[in-house]
Order: structure tokens, then sequence, then C-alpha cells
């Protein structure tokens, strides 16, 4: 009896212990392992490195847990990340200031997120559909405004960025946006409507919740996260170039399912998925070269172990997918 | 619960024997000058092989270990960082870098790292206004060799004396966008104003036509629409500033095939791709590539030695400071060429006993092996024509 018990508790949180585990695992591994090889992955330039790997999934998944929960995939992040950030580099040059361009993007990223999770419910149609067409339309605009200004790369020349380099600020400001999203996501209709949609959107419809109020306010803060997120990976080295943000949804996903994230949304998406994810996949990039793995390998590496994940976690009967 | 026990112990198992022997392999090590990193912009093709055996080749000879790292394919400065931040070790001593993306954030990062360019123009450390122009003065940064000439306007020069000595007399040009290769842009104008001034020397028979507009590939293969458009249906010729067997052989190929190109039509490009047609067909009886024109890999071998001089403590005298050379070009302009560069040299494949300079030979332009190496004596090495087509045709 007992035994059957664990084991339905077992099954209950397989993917939580799943993807602590994997974490717990990342984490003693390499501090035992590094220092055989004379390195150290909690050095002071590690952890910095770690820290900087780390912190533009993080804030961008945390975000982006909203749009899972609704058993949703938004194919423009990436897009979006890069416009943001070249929004904020031409802007910041012509303005001496970071804060007109942080705000025109975030009155950006409302605009994106009305479309993104308003689209589909208002025109019966996939929502993945409308994110596809952002994403091309940004795509456009980026290489419009590269093309016009002849480089392929801009720089900030009159801000100084270097706060958004500091481990200690990328720290307290995840923290920030995690205690935000644990609040909403838990402790709000915003959070129970999301999951309650992507678990069961008939019968979540039947309870009267607004679908397309609840969605576009789910997009409309994972777009805020993604401005905070542009303003780091802007900061990291003070520029943005044609191809910021590229292949950032996959890392998104990569990160979410790393985490123990549904893919098909619902009542067992958590943010926790996004640190615990982000975090994981960063002490593999930087923690594998650290046990000599040679950086080809790495890749190879980081595939199997994300194929196990998902074979263990995000396996359904009925095979769902995000939509 | 027994079996989930199981199972995740035989996880837990099987990721730790996975990774055990792969941390444990190198542990011991032997004793080297340090690591080298090699900051490459592809991980396939014939380049990056002939890279991998050169560095093997070089890195045991001067007793160091070195590891292949891959920056962001669009030369993106945070891609690029975060490859080298991750790829750190303690043990790093000098990055030879294949793009610029970065270049002054990685320096700023690791002021100690010794850095070079290798089949790069570092724009953006030679241009006035680049985002990494500080570097150009920096004693960390050892110059670069371009991937081609350095200046658009040589290579400009270049096709123009090729489309006169061919004999075409109606081209177009497609090219990659400027504001990813703003010397291509240059490229095309010098291009333009050599036939215009050649044209003004001869009759009207003799006269060269290019079309109005270069057109400019997106980094994606020439539409096959361009050969629907009546000024592009007669054309003798393509001048593909881009990689032109990648990009546009194909699209010509089913042009002429379909009947809405000119059957006669020839392409003159940059750029080298080892699939056997693509080498079957150039400068061959009927060919479409006529001229191919691209930088011997062999050029890696000045920044080995402006790195390996600076890490030993031991710089050229008469060096100053860093500079961008030319890449030495290699010309295939007949099928001869074709036949050496494919049989006798380490283009295609890479056997390095058919360096152009052998491993031994090269060895008197480092310091620590010769101490009367000059600089200058280096850079002459890079003028002569031990890299070019000729340096195999011996």
């Amino acid at each position: 009896m007992k035994d059957q018990k664990m084991a339905g508790w077992l099954s209950r949180h397989r993917s939580i212990l799943i993807s602590y585990g994997g974490l717990i695992f990342c984490i003693a591994f390499f501090t035992i392992v590094t220092p055989i090889r004379g390195e150290s992955i909690w050095s002071a330039s590690k952890v910095s490195t770690l820290i900087s790997d780390m912190i533009v999934t993080a804030l961008m998944s945390v975000g982006a847990v909203f749009i899972y929960a609704l058993g949703n995939l938004d194919i423009s992040i990436g897009k979006q990340i890069g416009l943001y950030a070249v929004i904020m580099v031409v802007l910041g040059n012509m303005t001496g200031s970071l804060i007109p361009p942080v705000l025109l993007c975030i009155v950006l990223s409302v605009l994106i997120a009305v479309v993104n999770g308003g689209a589909g419910p208002m025109f019966n149609i996939i929502p993945i559909i409308p994110s596809v067409v952002i994403s091309q339309v940004l795509s456009g605009t980026i290489t419009i405004i590269f093309a016009k200004m002849g480089t392929r790369s801009i720089t900030l020349k009159t801000i100084d960025y270097r706060i958004f380099k500091s481990p200690v600020v990328m720290v307290v400001v995840l923290a920030a946006e995690v205690a935000i999203a644990v609040l909403l996501f838990n402790y709000t209709k915003i959070g129970k409507y999301a999951k309650a949609l992507g678990q069961n959107k008939t019968a979540a419809v039947q309870s009267g919740i607004n679908v397309i109020k609840y969605r576009i306010i789910c997009y409309i803060f994972a777009g805020l996260c993604f401005v905070v997120a542009a303003l780091f990976q802007m900061g990291y080295t003070g520029s943005a170039s044609d191809s910021t943000g590229t292949g950032f949804e996959m890392n998104i996903m990569i990160a979410l399912i790393l985490g123990g994230m549904p893919i098909s949304g619902g009542m067992r998406s958590k943010v926790s998925a996004a640190v615990v994810g982000a975090l994981t996949f960063s002490l593999l990039d930087v923690g594998l070269p650290l046990i000599g793995i040679a950086t080809r390998t790495t890749f190879i590496v980081k595939a199997i172990i994300f194929l196990i994940v998902v074979l263990m976690t995000s396996r359904k009967k009925e095979g769902t997918l995000p939509k | 619960m027994k079996k989930t026990m199981k199972k995740a112990a035989s996880l837990v198992l099987a990721a730790t024997l996975a990774v055990s022997p792969a941390a444990c392999v190198q542990a011991d090590a032997e004793e080297s000058n340090g690591k080298i990193l090699f900051l490459s912009f592809t991980s396939s093709g014939p380049i990056y092989d002939f890279d991998i055996a050169y560095m093997d080749a070089w890195m045991s000879e001067l007793g160091y270990t070195w590891e292949m790292v891959y920056g962001d394919s669009s030369n993106d400065p945070a891609g690029n960082l975060a490859a080298v931040k991750n790829a750190m070790t303690s043990d790093v001593v000098g990055l030879i870098m294949c793009q610029d993306g970065g270049v002054a954030n990685i320096m700023e990062e690791y002021p100690d790292l010794y850095v070079v360019g290798s089949a790069t123009d570092m724009a953006s450390v030679y241009d006035e206004d680049g985002a990494s122009a500080a570097c150009a003065d920096n004693d960390h940064f050892l110059g670069s060799v371009a991937s081609g000439y350095a200046s658009g306007v040589d290579t400009g020069k270049m096709y123009a004396e090729a489309i006169i000595e061919k004999g075409y007399k109606k081209v177009a040009i497609c090219m990659f966008p400027s504001f990813a290769y703003p010397q291509y842009e240059i490229a095309d104008e010098t291009l333009r104003s050599e036939i215009a001034a050649y044209n003004e020397t001869v009759s009207e028979e003799e006269q060269i036509e290019i079309t109005e507009e270069s057109t400019v590939l997106m980094f994606t293969s020439l539409d096959d629409n361009f050969f629907n458009e009546p000024e592009n249906q007669d054309l003798d010729a393509i001048i593909g500033l881009c990689g032109g067997q990648s990009f546009l052989y194909a699209p010509m190929l089913t042009a002429i095939a379909n009947g809405t190109a000119n059957p006669e039509m020839k392409l003159l490009t940059s750029g080298f791709e080892s699939d056997p047609d693509m080498m079957a067909d150039v400068c061959s009886d009927g060919g479409i590539v006529q001229g191919l024109y691209f930088a011997n890999v062999e050029n890696l071998f000045y920044s080995i030695v402006m790195l390996d001089n600076a890490l030993q403590g031991t710089q050229f005298a008469d060096y100053e400071q860093s500079e961008v050379l030319d890449g030495v070009m290699i010309s295939i302009t007949d099928r001869e060429i074709m036949e050496t560069i494919i049989n006798d040299s380490p283009i295609v494949t890479p056997d390095l006993s058919t360096l152009a300079l052998s491993i031994e030979d090269g060895k008197q332009y480092f310091v620590r092996y010769n101490e009367d190496a000059t600089y200058a004596a280096l850079l002459e090495l890079m003028e002569s024509d031990t890299f070019t087509e000729k340096g195999y045709m011996d």
C-alpha cells in the first residue's frame, strides 16, 4: 500500500524529480570533476560566465512560461529580442539614454502581445500562426534597418552599459522577475486561468474564463520579460547585430523542457522550470569544456541529455504538442 | 517503485559513464605551452578540414594544445563572446579568430589573451568607426590576414581584368549585401568604373555592358526569376561577389537547362566548394565556372607565427603595429591549375605533404627557431607567389 502511494507520488512528480535531479547531478558532477582537471566551475570567472550565459535565457523563459502554460508556442521571441536590442542601441545612441528606447520597446511588446495572443482565438486560427507572421515581419524590419545603416552590427557609443554585465545585477533582476512571475502565476487568476486554458480549453471556456483577455494578458507579461531580456542581451556586448536573438525561441524550449515544463502546457506548468532549465543548460555549456570535452562534442552531449529528458518527461499518450 | 528507482539509477550511471572517460582522458595531458582557441565560422567543408589538420600539425610542433570553438554563424558579437567564454579554461593563452564580431569585448574580458585574426579583414578593428577600433592599438592584438583582398578596390580590379581577358561582352553582378560585406560594394563600384574606363579605349563593338543594377543575394541562392528578366537572358557571364558555387551555380545550371539563359553563360566568382561535380565543372570545356578566386587556406601560417612569437615573448624586432594583410589569392583560370589544386595541394584533401610551405620550411619564420627571423621576411613571404596557385605548380 505504502509502495503504491510512493509510486503514485513519484509518477505525479516525475518531471520535477528529473529536472531538479538533473540540476543537482550537474552541480555535484562538475563540482567534483572540474578540480581533477585543475579547473573549478565555482571560480569567480566561471560563476560570472555561468550567470551571463544563463541570464537572457532565464529571463525569456520565465515570461515564456505564461505562453507555454496556455499550450502555445511563440516563434517570434528571438526576433522580438533582436528588434528590441536594435532599438535600444540606435535610439540609445540618438538620445544618450536607454529610457526612451526601453519605453518604446515596452509599447511594441504590448502591441505584439495583442496580435500574438489575441489573433488566434479571435480569428479561430492556430495560435502559432500569428507568431510566425510576426517573426517574419520583425525579421524583415531588422534586415531593412541594418541595410539602411550599411552595417551588420551596431554598438552603443555614448552610454555606459557595464551595469548590465554585473552578475549581481543579473541575479537581482532575475530574482525580481521570478518573484513577480510566481506571484502572478500561482496566486492570481492570470496564472490559474492560463493553466486551465492549457489543460482543457473547452472546460475553461465553459467555466466562464474570457479566453482572449487572459491570453493577451499572459502574452503581455511575457513580452515585458522579453524586453528585460533584450536589455541584458544588448548589455552583454553593448551591441546588436542582424542576427541578435536568432534561435532564442529554441533555447527557451530546451530550457523549459529541461526544467520539467510540460510542452503541452496545463496544470503542471511552473515558473521554476524556467530557472532550473536555464541553469542546467548553462551548467552544461560552461562545465563540459572544463572537463575536457571538446566544444563540438558538447553539442552531442547536450542533445543526448535533452532527448533523455524529453523521453522521460514530455511523452503523452495523445501526443499533444504546443500549438 | 522498484522499476522507477532502477530506471533512475541506470540513467545516472549511464550519464556518469558517458562523461567520465572524456573527463579523465586528458587529465594527465603532458605539459604544454598553453592552449590556443580557434574561433571558426564554419563546422564543415574543405577549409574547416584543412584548418584542423594544419592546426594539429603546427600546435604539436610548437607545443600547444588547441581547441576549435564555434562562433556565431552570423558573426554576432554576443554569440562570439559567449563561445569564447564558455570554452575558456585557465590554460588558454591565445585566440585565433576567423570573424571579428565581439573582438573588443573578448579582449576587454581577457586582457592577457593574445588575439590574432585569420581569414577575416577585421573590418570592425580597422575601420575608423568600427566597434572594435580600439583593438588596433592593443599590443595583444596581432593583426589578421583577410579572406581575399582586404580592399574591395583590388577585388573589383581583379574581376574587371578577368572580364576583359575572357572577352565577355555582357555581364551581370550578383553580390552579398553591402551591410554584411562593405568591401563588396566598393568592389562593385570599382569593377564598373574599370570597365567604363576600358570602354572609352575601345571601339563600340568591343565595349562591355554591365547590367544596370547588381543583384543582392540575402544569403540565399539566386532566384530563378532573375533569368526571366529580359536584360538577363543573353548574359555572357555573371560575376559572383559571393560564394558563387553555392549561391549561383545551381540556378545558372537550371536556367541553361530550361533554355531561359544563354547556354554559353559563364561564372566568375569567389569561394571554393569541394563537391566533385562542381570541381569537375571548373574551367572545363563547356563548364560554367571559368574563373574561381579564393584566399589560400595556408594564409593561416601568418597568424600562427604572430601568435607564437608573442606567446614566447620573442616578437619580431622590426614588428611595430598590427595590420591586416591581403589574403594571398589562388586564381583558378584554367583546367591545369584546377587539376593541380585538386591533386597537389592540401585544399581539397588536407594532405600536409602537399603544403606550399612545409612545416620544416616554415620554421625559419619563427623567432624561436631562427633568431634572425624578421617581420619583413614574413611579409615578403605573404607577398610572394608561395601561397598562390604557382606555389603548387612548381
